[in-house]
């Protein structure tokens, strides 16, 4: 039963995904949809259902899952590293950072290239900030860490705030607004190419290490007992985790719960080993994400911004969650 | 176009001097658009806009009272600017809420009176009573509808002590509105311009129908094709394919690099606007002929739709009647290669 | 042959020492009982011994090599830690808990095969609680949970088990039973080194006795020769008295003036 939970999450994952690359505002009927497959492996011009398809739709889906995926695995990971799961790929600050990355590149008008780099370095940068805050102040104690990432966080939350006053209010706090909201709608294939390696990149270590950072949940003593170099471990789950979350967020912009709420969705599949919990993770978080960003693009004409989608659905979802876990603990 | 302005300035600067110095402290008491009674000063020789839509109102009528900017215009404005508007301070907004200047300030740049042009709403008439109150500087609400225009260059123009000047821009702005109307009258609903207002960089956001970013749009007879989810509009974020399904014939786009990059990105290619390059860029100098401010550069950018939407209703020449609008409302002289790098997208 | 061996240790954190002079020296498939009070260093002690702190000053020596020069595996193969208490934020199961004890012998990338699998199980089933695999450990009894981390471990098969008071806070049933095992242990393999407060399960269990007292340094050597009335009095600063009941059992207790329980004294 246990080794067939990925397999069908799996198959839902990819049947999400046929779903949502068949709904749309342009209309295109399954049967073009095959044709245009099928066409496009010949090559040559594209029409406008080609088009769709391929430069806006399909992209749109994959990021969707690509972000889902990145998200959510951060999330489990970060949960088993600070022994606790209420946190989310948030709580070092990366997506305070990445945010005031984006929001200055808006200010200072850069192009959408730039933007996003500017997004990826900074929630880069502020982790490493809190990193080194942390080891100054008590090398390797867990809770100094967690204090130093709400402290940068906030002040990069601070800097967000100074740029919107600073910030044309017809031109560019709309755009900053959007951007700090989360959203896919402009997501070409060339920007699915530029995240998907550092993602891969940065899931590589928490799929090779998966059993480390499970045993890294009972507390550094216990784990260090048993074992596993928890200092280096865990320096490699939060780099790991952070290059995933700030290509995620580059790409996406703010998208919250994701990370908080998968990987308790995907806890109740597989149980708390983190190298069950990984696969599932991925697989409940890139299929949460494919469907919230159809709803998020179906749902009227102009699009439902995606944090606040997520927030809608996630919210409920996890007093749900935390309702059913507290009558599973009573005898 | 310089030397003209320069003696005007002079001249403005010798006026203040002399209305400044016999302070005598005369009133008068005015209804404002929001129907508040405001003690207006005999003389105004200070304003303080409120907002960027108040500062355009402000800068039209009376440049020479201006204290400030709520937000200085871009250094490539400057030209298109009487010189004595070009070097004015940063001051700051004063819009309710994210306001960026205290009242402290506000007492200290010593106005002789508020002027703010926008909605004249409940949240509004109770900001200016508050103003008032705490400060003791009368507050005018100037209604910043767009039909209202010619009404409220009246009252600010009489407000301002340039009763003429006022009455004279408002029948220019009539005039616009009507020559809008004739030409609209004869389109027939079929052959309106399905139009689609591309803001930003990437040109995925827009106003939707019954927006203040597209009204302009929609009073020349453009079809919005973005449709909200609330009848009053707003901006909005929409992706690629809901504008391809939308398939406007006519983009009009506020960033220049949009309109540059937009042919040679695939996402777009389907869009017929695009196909049969139909995407203008709105000339922005000194203020933007579509969306934003929502003041009254817009009448301007009127007399641009109604040459980009309707070319072979329009026999005149652009650059002629956009110079005359210049010389009316801003004050400046454009010099033909002025008009080609302003309609040109500089 | 010695498992562990501590020579002129000086334990503490940082800069501050909590005990100094200590010698112990543990043989294999023995059990030696570290009694102490409150503050006297006997957890420090033991996260010294399991390498997670360094030691201050002095040697420890695990099968031969400074602990120092070992990395977290290696030292894992020789000891292995039971915690006082396992407080999990997850629902583990307690086979899942079990099988983190083969840690130390997987490759860095490597997670637990069907063999560590039946491991765990088989020591479940050696402790007598094999029925509990599949529970939530958050949901058992707090010496099931022992059991559960005695097991751990014994999978982590390291030649010397460091059990940090292991029957506090249990109840009589368990602690006997907890007991019972410890002492079984180290006649089948692993020497043990259990931290109490309780000087009797000292004459139940142990072939050696490890007294630490506040700043006194450490006394060590068979239970009968330290374990006497006296030195516990000094290491606990009140009188007390060790004496045997009837059928055998030594047991500690207070040595008050009271007449009225004088007369046990004597008899």
């Amino acid at each position: 039963m246990r080794a067939t939970v990925p397999v069908l999450l799996a198959l839902l994952l990819v049947a999400v995904m046929v779903v949502a690359a068949g709904i749309g505002p342009y209309a295109i009927a399954p049967l073009e949809i095959l044709g245009a497959v099928i066409r496009r492996a010949g090559g040559g011009e594209m029409d406008a259902a080609e088009t769709v398809l391929f430069q806006i739709r399909l992209p749109r889906v994959l990021a969707a899952a690509l972000v889902g995926a990145a998200l959510s695995a951060a999330g489990a990971a970060y949960q088993s590293l600070f022994r606790n799961p209420l946190v989310s790929p948030d709580i070092l600050g990366v997506s305070s950072g990445a945010g005031f990355g984006a929001v200055l590149g808006i200010l200072l008008g850069l192009s959408v290239a730039a933007i996003q780099l500017l997004a990826f370095a900074g929630g880069l940068a502020t982790v490493a900030v809190v990193a080194t805050l942390a080891r100054a102040l008590r090398g390797g104690d867990l809770l100094v860490l967690v204090l130093s990432g709400i402290v940068v966080g906030a002040l990069a939350s601070a800097a967000i705030s100074l740029v919107k006053v600073l910030a044309d209010p017809y031109d560019q706090l709309p755009a900053i607004t959007f951007w700090l909201l989360g959203s896919l709608a402009g997501v070409t294939p060339a920007d699915v190419a530029a995240v998907l390696p550092f993602v891969v990149v940065g899931l590589l270590p928490l799929v090779l290490l998966r059993w480390r950072i499970g045993v890294l949940s009972l507390g550094d003593d216990e784990a260090r007992a048993l074992g596993v170099e928890a200092g280096p471990l865990r320096a490699a789950v939060i780099g790991a985790a952070t290059l995933i979350t700030a290509s995620a967020v580059a790409v996406s912009g703010v998208v919250g719960w994701v990370g908080l709420m998968v990987p308790h969705m995907a806890r109740l599949l597989v149980g708390p080993r983190f190298d069950r919990l990984l696969p599932a993770s991925v697989l409940v978080g890139a299929t949460f994400m494919v469907a919230a960003d159809t709803l998020a693009r179906s749902l009227a004409q102009v699009e439902v911004p995606l944090g606040v989608l997520t927030a809608l659905i996630g919210g409920p979802t996890f007093v749900w969650l935390l309702a059913r876990s507290r009558r599973r603990h009573l005898p | 176009m310089i030397g003209r302005n320069r003696c005007r300035v002079l001249c403005a600067v010798i006026g203040l001097l002399v209305v400044a110095l016999p302070a005598t402290g005369s009133a008068r008491e005015i209804a404002d658009s929001a129907g508040r009674p405001v003690e207006v000063p005999d003389r105004i020789s200070r304003v303080f806009a409120a907002g960027p839509p108040a500062a355009v109102l402000v800068y039209m009528l009376a440049p020479e009272t201006m204290i400030g900017w709520p937000r200085a215009p871009r250094e490539a404005a400057s030209p298109f600017l009487v010189p004595s508007a070009r070097a004015l301070p940063e001051l700051g907004r004063l819009t309710g809420r994210g306001d960026t200047l205290g009242f402290e300030r506000l007492m200290a740049a010593e106005p002789d009176i508020v002027v703010d042009f926008g909605s004249v709403g409940e949240t509004y008439r109770s900001l200016a009573d508050r103003v008032t109150a705490q400060t003791g500087i009368p507050y005018l609400l100037v209604d910043g509808r767009f039909d209202a225009i010619p009404q409220s260059l009246r009252l600010a123009g009489d407000v301002l002590g340039v009763g003429e000047r006022g009455e004279a821009l408002a029948e220019a702005a009539q005039a616009i509105f009507d020559r809008v109307d004739r030409t609209v009258a004869t389109v027939p609903d079929e052959d309106r311009p399905r139009v689609y207002l591309a803001r930003g960089r990437e040109g995925l956001e827009t106003g939707t129908r019954g927006s203040i970013n597209t009204e302009i749009i929609e009073r020349v007879g453009g079809v919005n094709v973005a449709e909200g989810l609330r009848e009053k509009g707003g901006i909005v974020q929409v992706s690629p394919e809901q504008v391809i399904a939308w398939a406007p014939d006519t983009i009009i786009a506020l960033d220049r690099d949009f309109t540059r990059e937009v042919g040679d990105r695939p996402a777009w290619r389907p869009v017929p606007a695009v196909r049969s390059g139909r995407v203008f860029t709105a000339p922005a100098l000194p203020f933007s002929f579509v969306d934003f401010p929502p003041s009254l550069n817009r009448l301007v950018g009127m007399i641009w739709l109604l040459h980009v939407l309707y070319p072979d209703r329009m026999p005149d020449d652009l650059g002629e009647q956009v110079g005359a609008f210049y010389t009316l409302f801003y004050q400046v002289d454009l010099s033909d290669a002025d008009i080609d790098r302003l309609l040109g997208g500089g | 042959m010695s498992v562990i061996a501590a020579e002129a240790l000086s334990i503490g954190y940082g800069s501050t020492v909590v005990a100094s002079d200590i010698d112990l020296t543990i043989e294999a498939g023995s059990v030696t009982c570290l009694i102490g009070p409150n503050g006297a260093g006997k957890t420090t002690l033991f996260k010294t011994m399991l390498g997670l702190i360094p030691p201050l000053g002095g040697l420890i020596n695990v099968d031969g090599a400074p602990i120092g020069r070992l990395k977290r595996a290696e030292i894992a193969h020789h000891v292995a830690y039971v915690p006082q208490a396992q407080f999990s934020e997850f629902a583990f199961t307690v086979l899942d808990l079990v099988v983190m004890g083969r840690t130390a012998h997987l490759g860095l990338f490597a997670a637990p095969r069907q063999t560590d699998v039946d491991a765990a199980m088989s020591a479940l089933e050696r402790l007598g609680i094999a029925s509990l695999a599949e529970r939530d450990i958050r949901r058992i009894s707090g010496g099931q949970r022992q059991l559960a981390l005695i097991a751990r471990a014994l999978v982590q098969e390291a030649a010397l088990i460091v059990m940090d008071e292991p029957t506090a806070s249990l109840d009589l049933g368990n602690r006997l039973l907890v007991l019972d095992t410890i002492r079984s242990l180290a006649v089948a393999g692993p020497a043990v080194l259990v931290s109490t407060h309780e000087p009797e399960q000292a004459f139940a269990i142990a072939d050696q006795v490890a007294l630490l007292g506040r700043g006194t340094g450490c006394e060590v050597g068979p239970v009968d020769t330290v374990l006497t009335a006296d030195r516990l009095s000094r290491l606990y600063g009140t009188a007390l008295l060790v004496e045997a009941t009837p059928s055998g059992r030594r047991v500690v207790g207070a040595a008050l003036d009271d007449p009225l329980s004088a007369p046990s004294a004597g008899s």
